[in-house]
């Protein structure tokens, strides 16, 4: 990571317009989810304003299409394109194919958005969009990923293994799980019941084997790197990396209980589900140690802070999930909200603060601009945690409570209904709270760009209060 | 590790999760066939119409799987056959004709796997999707305004206009997806037997 600045300019501009596409589209997507559940919240709402656009059957599939495919997936292609040439010490060559690779996904996702807007989603799990869309998408990965490929292969000995390998899991995964998915949903190949069981593949594949893998790239990259501390046992993580790989795929069939897909499916995917506490395990055997006795730079550096988040939500995620996957609870718990706890803890807890912290650790190497000391910085960590942490935990308790009155025949639709009302009033506050965050963090990463402030560090350190403030921060630039 | 070693390594374990589920799916629920009755001489499930298909993406476009599932769980482990979603089951099989097929994501709403049953008149249909809150007070259910046109009525009111109180001298009258989007919600019902899930 030390080679000179000058060497990766050719990515800079691509990585610049994937991380600002994801900001953006992050920032949107905040403002959509909590109308979407006020939407939820007040349905009165829909005769007072009965706009087809804003209502929540088109919101719902917007956001979370807008947080998968803009703000997380753009942010990851991001920061990859920073840090693969830096690790791997060869430059990206072609600059102006990946620049316009960057803007060819941030095209595909603004078409995605008006489709959704206008033509309403396809209904079909990961998979929101049409076939034009999924094109663009596969024609910009082909040139991001063969340009992270190349920069891969030719260094595969000079590094950190782990990474590297994650890395590779996910390059091939997102091709194969989204290629395929199209073909066999849009091109007739898959008839009937076959068509659920290939949407929730492509539903495991895009977050178990595509976002998954690539958080952990971030994790086991960027915390030995600011820790200072090297993982320990690569046998453990071949191990762990293994689990990842092998079970990944298979995950999305707990989704289903009973139904059209066959008992040995669910039942693959109860095993496989469970069975990836493995890999959790051996990661976090490997990644907490790292952490250790490191509270005092967890609370000072901001990177720090936001990856330790993120690890520690990665646990929490798969246990979350692996408890779903009990029989009986997922009988109980299917067709509930506790879909969206699960979606609040992986995509905002655990990738979502990953990203933040390599945007954190990264953006000042590949632009050499540097980071404030600035007060967004403390209200960008507390909002969004504290934000995910109520919409997660209120999803899961009221989706539980819903579950067990869903199996109440007695127990009426609207009954059920108002029951979830007090908890997405919570959600909603944390929604706001978390778009807050992201407004903090927004304006804190427009503003380094444009260098807008007088005192700058390369890393990002929190301010403290008055009396610890630290003489020792030492300004890069101005 | 080498590095064509992991890609080998990775590749197979791509290869495994997809053929795994989508192989080995294609062979038991992908070569399913409609069964004929003998009574009726009608195959099921029915095939349907090609203004129900339609009405399938409207239906999608619309997000009302944001809300329902089309799927009945049972008898065990699920209250969904006491609570009169359908006659039985829902089986690979039901989903035969159906394209693009969903289980839907969430049950804020009812399960309508066997809304054609349970709402079998078209017009009540066509109110519920004009204004959920007409029949039913409490609906949480969205109005859909905008699948409707409305029309100066003449001195007569045309025959598809929906019985409720005119606004200007205007009628309310169904679109073509407003049309589709009804005739895909009758098409969904599963009272007719399958060797894997009889009817009681």
């Amino acid at each position: 990571m030390n080679a000179p600045l000058s060497s990766f300019s050719k990515s800079s501009l691509a990585s610049l317009i994937l991380l600002i596409g994801s900001v953006s589209w992050a920032l949107l997507g905040a403002g959509l989810q909590v109308l979407a559940t006020l939407q939820l919240l007040v349905p009165s709402l829909a005769y007072l304003l009965p706009i087809p656009w804003i209502g929540y059957g088109h919101l719902a599939p917007l956001t979370t299409f807008l947080f998968t495919y803009g703000w997380i997936t753009s942010g990851f292609l991001g920061v990859l394109l920073i840090l693969i040439p830096r690790i791997s010490g060869i430059p990206f060559r072609y600059g102006k194919l990946l620049t316009s690779a960057a803007l060819l996904w941030q095209i595909a996702v603004l078409i995605g958005v008006a489709e959704i807007i206008w033509n309403g989603a396809t209904g079909l799990v990961s998979l929101p969009f049409s076939r034009s869309v999924t094109c663009l998408f596969l024609a910009s990965f082909l040139i991001l990923g063969t340009g992270l490929t190349r920069g891969l292969g030719r260094s595969w000995k000079s590094g950190p293994l782990l990474p590297r390998l994650y890395l590779l899991a996910a390059l091939l995964a997102l091709p194969l799980g989204l290629g395929t998915a199209e073909v066999l949903l849009r091109g007739g190949l898959a008839p009937g019941a076959l068509q659920i069981i290939a949407q929730l593949v492509w539903h495991s594949f895009l977050h178990h084997l595509w976002l998954t893998p690539l958080a952990l790239v971030l994790l086991f990259q960027l915390l030995p790197t600011l820790t200072g501390r090297p993982v320990g046992s690569l046998s453990l993580g071949l191990l762990a990396w293994g689990a990842t790989i092998g079970l990944g795929g298979w995950i999305g069939m707990s989704l289903a209980s009973e139904g059209p897909v066959p008992s040995w499916l669910q039942s693959a995917g109860v095993v496989a589900t469970i069975l990836l506490g493995v890999a959790v395990w051996g990661n976090g055997t490997l990644l907490k140690p790292l952490l250790d006795g490191k509270i005092e730079e967890c609370r000072r550096q901001v990177a720090l802070r936001f990856l330790a988040v993120s690890l520690w939500s990665y646990f929490v995620s798969y246990a979350w999930l692996a408890f779903l996957a009990i029989p009986g609870i997922r009988q109980a718990t299917t067709f509930t909200v506790v879909a969206q706890a699960t979606q609040s803890l992986l995509l905002f807890s655990f990738y979502g603060n990953a990203l933040a912290g390599a945007i954190y650790a990264l953006l000042p190497a590949s632009r050499t601009v540097g980071w404030p000391r600035h007060p967004a910085l403390t209200i960008h960590f507390w909002f969004s945690t504290l934000g995910i942490a109520s919409v997660a935990s209120c999803y899961a308790i009221a989706g539980i409570l819903q579950g067990l009155a869903l199996n109440d025949p007695g127990v009426p639709m609207s009954t059920i209904a108002s029951y979830l009302r007090p908890f997405l009033s919570i959600v909603l506050a944390g929604q706001i709270a978390w778009w807050i965050g992201q407004l903090a963090f927004s304006t804190l990463f427009f503003a380094t760009l444009l260098k807008l402030f007088n005192s700058v560090a390369p890393v990002a350190i929190f301010p403290l209060p008055r009396d610890e403030s630290a003489p020792s921060l030492n300004p890069a630039h101005h | 590790m080498k590095s064509t070693q992991s890609l080998v390594l990775v590749f197979l374990a791509l290869l495994f999760a997809w053929a795994g589920q989508v192989a080995l799916g294609f062979f038991q629920v992908g070569k399913l066939e409609p069964i004929l009755n003998e009574e009726t001489n009608y195959t099921v499930p029915p095939v349907p119409s090609g203004l129900a298909q339609t009405g399938s993406r409207v239906f999608a476009s619309q997000g009302c799987l944001e809300c329902h599932s089309l799927s009945v769980r049972g008898p065990t482990g699920s209250a969904d056959l006491a609570r009169g979603w359908g006659p039985r089951r829902t089986v690979p099989r039901d989903y035969l004709f159906r394209e693009p097929a969903w289980i839907g994501a969430s049950r804020i709403g009812p399960d309508l796997s066997n809304i054609g049953i349970r709402l079998a008149d078209a017009n009540e249909l066509m109110l519920h999707i004009w204004n959920p809150r007409l029949k039913k007070a409490s609906s949480t259910c969205p109005p859909h305004p905008w699948l409707f046109d409305l029309k100066v009525a003449g001195p007569t009111i045309e025959k598809d206009a929906l019985p409720v109180p005119s606004k200007e001298w205007k009628q309310v009258l169904p679109t073509y997806q407003a049309k589709a989007l009804v005739a895909y919600l009758q098409s969904l019902h599963s009272d007719y037997s399958l060797p894997e899930a009889p009817l009681k």
